[in-house]
């Protein structure tokens, strides 16, 4: 069972994040210092970090960055008010993994915590990942399909890798953007659905069982359907 | 100006009147003195006569007064004037000689202008006595002389004192239409040029910051209260939706629940979008910093742009052209550029039927280079460019789109923070905008 470590002075924030990570079966501990957080996440039992900007005792940019200088790698997810780009380019810099602004949607919250795990665990250097009856080659830049070859555009290859390295986990509309695309914005609604469509037409072709599902109200996933 | 005409005519029309005056007193006087002259010395017989005519000759040096004695029929006899003039009236009445007379005393080029009288004596001869009124014409031209100068010693200073005095204000006002153009273009942390003189300009000018700072104050609180107002609901609405999350996890995946709690989650998800962009708009308002600009290659950003957009509009059936000549890099924020001009052409997309038609196009320009997104759509009507860039404004005719209408707020916010301009026309088929990247000229 994963341990994640909540660094939150907000009670009410504090219990949020805990009562959802719980419920998706995620042991939590909550610490409401930011000094004492140091301490405490310098454990290396725990799989992910989540830590708030604002914090009594030492800021969670001061605490990230020690952390990272003490040789500490479990993945941190900063959660800040400010969801300005360049804090956001601050915390990340500083060590974060991370960059959630307040205030934001549990499932939001969830998604990015367990893509963190996900990353956190040893990364097998695989060169072809595979969901299913889905292939990709990474070296040779190549999906295929029930052994046949599918004709993608980088962005749409670049939108499959990232949803089958987190194969089985919701993707977020923020996160695929952020992570594919590298923007922090507000793209509107239905641009990534468009994106996320046209790739599903080309894998989820009909008389084959459809791999990208929609999860209603919060995003996408990869997954083969039991 | 006005001012310094009625001065030269006044002062004309003063001098004028006092040169009147005093030759027309000149003129009595001699006119009264010549009169007299020649009454008396026809009185006198004629030894006395001409002793006293000698006399006075010899009395007279400054050759002003002259004298005559003719025959009957006006032929010379004795004095200083050889020749008496055709038309004089032999009644002692003074006449205006004006081209002189010819004189032995003198030389002979000097002919000004008499006043003479003559009368018939008792013998029958004639007298005339003349007397030189060009000491009068000669005070007349050092008056007018006068008068030339000092107007020209008053008006011509007087004009050119009131063009320097002019001038100063004229260039004050001129600072002061400088300093309001950012002003009237929305930038309110600018005032007036108030200068250490305190006269009016500078009291108006006073006034006048005096009531910006009022207008600065209540914007800030309006904004402030947006703001607020903004960040204060968006902890509740994310709350509830969370709770709508939650609930929506207990209900079974295709029952009818979940769905209406989805059209219950889709509209909050609205909702957060709007108050997001508002907080996003405040947010970029408030940074003056320059952080985050780097050598831009705003052919890449383009690119990408057309390459996000591109499914898009394809899906609803329109032609998304880019056309992209050689561009020189520029300054600026690439995350804020992405962002500004992904939503034009959003917007363009969102605006334009099926089947139509969006451009994206850039220009490069002398001043920076020039990103012009147009569309097939209905238009932005000329009334209405400026108010698309305000705050949740939309145009009349897509009041039934959804979006939170604060998208060409978030361009025109980024576009400021750069320096750069939004504009707003029309094309032939329907709305062009165009964002002008103004290079600063930094060191």
């Amino acid at each position: 069972m994963p341990r994640i470590l909540v660094i939150e002075d907000d009670d009410v924030t504090a219990r949020e994040i805990a009562a959802e990570l719980i419920s998706h079966g995620i042991d939590v501990d909550t610490i409401a210092n930011g000094s004492e957080g140091l301490l405490r996440a310098a454990d290396p039992r725990y799989d992910a970090i989540t830590l708030d900007m604002m914090l009594p005792g030492m800021d969670g940019l001061s605490v990230v960055t020690q952390l990272r200088a003490l040789g500490v790698t479990t993945p941190v997810l900063m959660i800040s008010a400010l969801c300005d780009v360049d804090e956001r380019v601050r915390g990340l810099r500083a060590g974060g993994d991370d960059y959630l602004t307040k205030p934001f949607a549990p499932d939001e919250m969830l998604a990015r915590v367990e893509v963190l795990l996900r990353r956190h665990r040893p990364q097998s250097s695989q060169t072809v990942l595979a969901v299913a009856d889905l292939e990709l080659d990474l070296v040779r830049h190549v999906a295929r399909r029930a052994g046949k070859e599918l004709s993608l555009l980088p962005t749409e290859f670049k939108l499959l890798e990232f949803l089958m390295r987190h194969a089985g986990q919701v993707l977020t509309r923020t996160m695929i953007f952020e992570t594919v695309w590298g923007f922090h914005f507000d793209p509107g609604t239905n641009l990534i659905d468009v994106h996320i469509g046209r790739l599903r037409r080309k894998i989820d072709v009909t008389g084959l069982a459809p791999l990208i599902h929609t999860v209603r109200g919060s995003g996408y996933s990869l997954a083969q359907n039991d | 100006m006005i001012y310094g005409v009625f001065f030269a005519l006044w002062g004309g029309v003063v001098i004028g009147l006092i040169y009147w005056q005093a030759a027309s007193y000149l003129g009595r006087v001699s006119d009264d003195l010549i009169g007299r002259q020649a009454a008396y010395f026809s009185m006198l017989d004629e030894p006395t006569r001409l002793r006293a005519l000698k006399d006075y000759d010899t009395l007279e040096t400054r050759r002003l007064n002259a004298w005559g004695e003719f025959d009957a029929r006006g032929n010379y006899l004795s004095g200083t004037i050889t020749a008496l003039p055709a038309h004089i009236p032999i009644n002692g009445d003074v006449a205006l000689l004006s081209e002189g007379v010819s004189r032995n005393d003198v030389s002979g080029n000097d002919h000004g202008r008499v006043r003479a009288a003559a009368v018939r004596l008792r013998d029958g001869r004639v007298l005339m006595i003349t007397r030189d009124t060009s000491i009068v014409d000669r005070i007349g031209t050092i008056v007018l002389q006068a008068l030339l100068w000092g107007l020209s010693l008053t008006v011509i200073p007087g004009f050119f004192g009131g063009w320097l005095l002019s001038r100063g204000p004229w260039r004050r006002v001129h600072a002061i239409r400088e300093a309001t153009l950012p002003i009237m273009q929305g930038n309110l942390s600018r005032r007036l040029p108030v200068g250490r003189r305190g006269d009016e300009l500078d009291m108006l000018a006073g006034i006048v910051n005096a009531m910006l700072d009022e207008i600065e104050r209540l914007l800030g609180e309006v904004k402030g209260v947006c703001d607020n107002i903004a960040h204060d609901l968006r902890t509740p609405l994310t709350r509830l939706r969370s709770r709508l999350y939650r609930l929506q996890q207990q209900f079974g995946e295709n029952s009818d629940e979940a769905a209406a709690i989805d059209a219950c989650m889709i509209d909050t998800d609205a909702l957060l979008d709007r108050f997001r962009a508002l907080l996003r708009i405040s947010e970029l308002e408030n940074q003056r910093r320059r952080v985050g600009f780097d050598e831009v290659d705003l052919a890449e950003i383009l690119r990408e742009v057309h390459a996000l957009y591109l499914p898009l509009a394809e899906d609803r059936g329109q032609q998304l052209a880019l056309e992209l000549p050689a561009l020189p890099p520029i300054h600026a924020d690439r995350h804020l550029l992405l962002e500004a001009l992904s939503n034009l052409v959003g917007n363009a997309i969102k605006f334009t039927p099926s089947g139509g038609l969006v451009e994206i196009r850039a220009r490069p320009a002398e001043d920076g280079p020039w990103v012009d997104v147009s569309d097939s759509g209905p238009g932005i009507p000329p009334d209405q460019r400026d108010a698309v860039i305000r705050r949740f404004y939309r145009a009349e005719s897509s009041r039934s789109t959804p979006g939170s209408g604060l998208g060409l707020s978030i361009v025109n916010a980024i576009a400021r923070l750069h320096g750069y301009t939004l504009e707003i026309a029309g094309s032939e088929r329907g709305a062009r905008l165009s964002l002008h990247c103004i290079e600063a000229r930094v060191a």
